[in-house]
């Protein structure tokens, strides 16, 4: 049963659809942005470095024109301290001191000449005498107690020493991270409104599958003159909705023409039958002994056997093709088994059989009375015909879960071996049965007719058993859930 | 009584006819619709029977049209289709009856008279029967002969009060099963027979006047004289 409110959205076909569709949305749009922050890295990178070399190139010629007096240290100072206001990406906050800029000088033994920036200058030193500094190229120097590395050029002067400008890597992180961080929020935001588009129109679409197959379903419950619901739009749902009508129109055309060929068979056997039958009543009455009234009775006799036997041969040539009939209303199928054993009592127990009657409280079933009353009764003259004497007899009644099951039960020598197999198919009956092998094949087809289903085994302790299986009367307007076959033990 | 057969086959309008004037209704009868609304204009019926498959119209039309044209008798359908259509279920609702063929001669006098009672209801339900030395006191649900009190089970007393309200006609067994059980079924085996051997054995006692009697081919019966 697949109503709108009692399946949870986790287990739709749209939730998994969307899923999906959302989870290869979100990997593509992950690698392009991959892509896009190395190249806008990169970016940043050559900018920040050729801003490096330029600085360090306008500091060494600095360094070098300036006399190296007691002013030398001021004058390369100022200029560094200027050169680091222009810093790049630099962020607007001013008031933290600055130390993502460093100028250092080295003399020619490597001792530090010159420091502008925080701190005494030496680690930065050490730190650069550890790296390899490429002459025209910016490196990435760690120093210890900044834990974003920096990012230094070189450049030497005449006088041998080597000026170095470092300019920490803060500034760029902070902008890809940035970067990164207006990119995250808008890929959820995105993926988050791609999730719910394709959500809803999934859903929305495979409503429309889902109102076709319940009403496909029932449909399939003999009501034939439904169609499913049809929408305007030209899609492939809709399509399928029109073909399935188109099927269902042809189905229904030759169901009529089955009950017409049924019906005008009936009619034109009937009418006969009637008249036969009627003349020999009124032969019957004017009899006036045994002996011409007994061949009289005989033939009527006959012509009975023969209008049931056309009766049932119908019925069962309807419901093997889906085409019944069906007149429903609500019925307790426990005071129905009541009724027919009552009936069917004093019967078997002539036959030295005896019944008896397992109940489990009321078992209601939406079905055709007529039609249900006769398959009990074939289920009983069935057992009625067959059950050597001294067995007993076992019918039941029971709910299991929204499936009501009719079980008979009886000790006797079970079913043949050969027989069990097609029990259920016309004409088939045992070796010395007399009847003309419709009985049971009417109780399937009946059940089948309500979507239901008929079984029959030999139990293992012996005996026969008979499970019919019906749908249980649920609310009115809520399809009718195909049964599941399980012998409850 | 009055009675309206409509019946396109001959064969079967012939006989129904001599056995209902048997029955002592006068009958007179059509063969098809126009022939049936000109009889019901010019004459008033008691009851009307009434078959489904006519020539010129279907009968359920002509029952609605007859209707219409202000006759308010009880009709019998007659029908040879397999199924009982929602407009028949309509009728039987308004107070009519239908029978499917091919039917017993006494289970058709049955629903006429069934018929004929409904449409003028007796004054005040009996609270007893009696046929012959046979007593039902339906209060007390107890039934005796001759004065003795007969051991019968709640079943067996329905069954008996059928065919005392019917006695001296002929029932049939789906009669009886319709009637007693409520179904309208066709058991393959006797069980309608094995249940009046049973209540025979106790109304019908050792040297008493057997009261209920098999007609052979068509049912049972309770004599009343």
């Amino acid at each position: 049963m697949s109503s709108k409110t009692d399946r949870p959205p986790m287990r739709s076909a749209a939730w998994r659809i969307s899923l999906w569709a959302t989870l290869a949305f979100a990997c593509g749009t992950m690698v392009v942005f991959v892509f896009l922050q190395s190249f806008v890295a990169s970016d940043i990178q050559r900018r920040s470095d050729a801003w490096l070399s330029g600085e360090v190139e306008t500091l060494g010629d600095v360094a070098e024109r300036t006399p190296k007096d007691a002013l030398y240290g001021r004058v390369v100072g100022e200029v560094a301290e200027l050169a680091s206001k222009e810093v790049p990406n630099k962020e607007a906050d001013e008031s933290e001191p600055n130390d993502s800029v460093f100028f250092l000088q080295s003399g020619s033994d490597g001792s530090l000449k010159l420091w502008v920036g925080s701190g005494d200058g030496q680690q930065p030193l050490n730190a650069i005498r550890s790296t390899k500094i490429l002459e025209d190229h910016p490196t990435d120097v760690r120093i210890p107690g900044f834990r974003i590395p920096f990012r230094v050029a070189s450049i030497g002067i005449e006088d041998g020493s080597r000026i170095f400008l470092g300019l920490s890597e803060r500034d760029e992180i902070r902008v890809l991270r940035s970067l990164r961080w207006r990119f995250f929020v808008l890929w959820m935001l995105i993926v988050l409104l791609g999730f719910s588009i394709v959500f809803l129109t999934t859903r929305r679409m495979l409503s429309h599958v889902r109102n076709i197959t319940e009403a496909a379903s029932r449909i399939g419950h003999s009501e034939l003159d439904a169609r499913v619901p049809t929408t305007n739009r030209n899609d492939e749902v809709s399509h399928l909705a029109i073909t399935l009508n188109r099927m269902l129109d042809r189905i229904e055309n030759s169901m009529h023409q089955l009950h017409t060929i049924t019906d005008s068979l009936a009619h034109d056997l009937r009418s006969p039958l009637t008249a036969i039958r009627g003349k020999l009543e009124m032969s019957l009455s004017s009899a006036t002994d045994g002996e011409q009234s007994e061949p009289i009775v005989s033939v009527i006799e006959e012509l009975d056997r023969l209008t049931d036997f056309l009766n049932k041969s119908l019925d069962v040539a309807e419901a093997k093709a889906d085409a019944l009939r069906l007149t429903r209303s609500m019925i307790d199928l426990t005071e129905l088994l009541k009724i027919m054993t009552d009936l069917y009592e004093p019967s078997m127990s002539e036959n030295g059989l005896r019944v008896s009657v397992v109940t489990h409280g009321p078992v209601e079933i939406y079905a055709d009375a007529a039609l249900l009353h006769r398959m009990v009764a074939n289920l009983l003259d069935n057992e009625l015909k067959h059950l050597p004497a001294n067995c007993t007899l076992t019918v039941e009644a029971r709910a299991v879960d929204e499936v009501a099951w009719l079980i008979l039960e009886d000790n006797g020598p079970g079913f043949d071996s050969e027989v069990l197999q097609h029990l259920f198919e016309r004409r088939v009956k045992g070796r010395d049965s007399s009847g003309h092998g419709l009985g049971l094949a009417f109780v399937d087809a009946v059940a089948h007719a309500h979507g239901g289903k008929a079984t029959a085994s030999n139990q293992e302790e012996g005996g026969a058993r008979i499970v019919v299986v019906l749908p249980m009367a649920v609310a009115q307007g809520k399809q009718i859930q195909s049964p599941i076959i399980v012998a409850p033990k | 009584m009055r009675l309206l057969l409509v019946e396109d086959e001959i064969d079967i309008q012939s006989f129904l006819q001599r056995s209902l004037e048997e029955a002592g209704y006068e009958v007179e009868a059509a063969s098809d619709g126009k022939t049936a609304e000109k009889l019901a204009a010019e004459s008033v019926f008691d009851i009307l029977i009434v078959d489904l498959g006519l020539p010129d119209q279907d009968g359920i039309n002509l029952i609605l049209r007859l209707r219409q044209l202000g006759v308010r008798a009880p009709v019998l359908i007659l029908s040879a289709r397999r199924s009982v259509d929602d407009r028949v279920r309509g009728l039987e609702q308004g107070g009519d009856d239908y029978l499917t063929k091919p039917f017993a001669l006494a289970e058709l006098l049955a629903r006429l008279r069934n018929l004929l009672k409904r449409n003028c209801p007796s004054t005040g339900e009996a609270t007893r029967l009696r046929v012959q030395d046979l007593e039902l006191d339906l209060l007390r649900r107890e039934a005796s002969r001759g004065g003795q009190v007969l051991q019968l089970t709640q079943q067996e007393f329905v069954l008996l009060e059928y065919l005392c309200r019917n006695a001296g006609r002929v029932v049939t067994r789906s009669m009886i099963l319709d009637k007693v059980w409520g179904m309208r079924i066709q058991p393959d085996t006797n069980v309608v027979d094995v249940h009046i051997y049973r209540l025979r054995g106790k109304v019908d006692g050792d040297g008493q006047i057997p009261l209920i009697r098999t007609m052979r081919g068509v049912g049972y019966v309770l004599k009343d004289r």
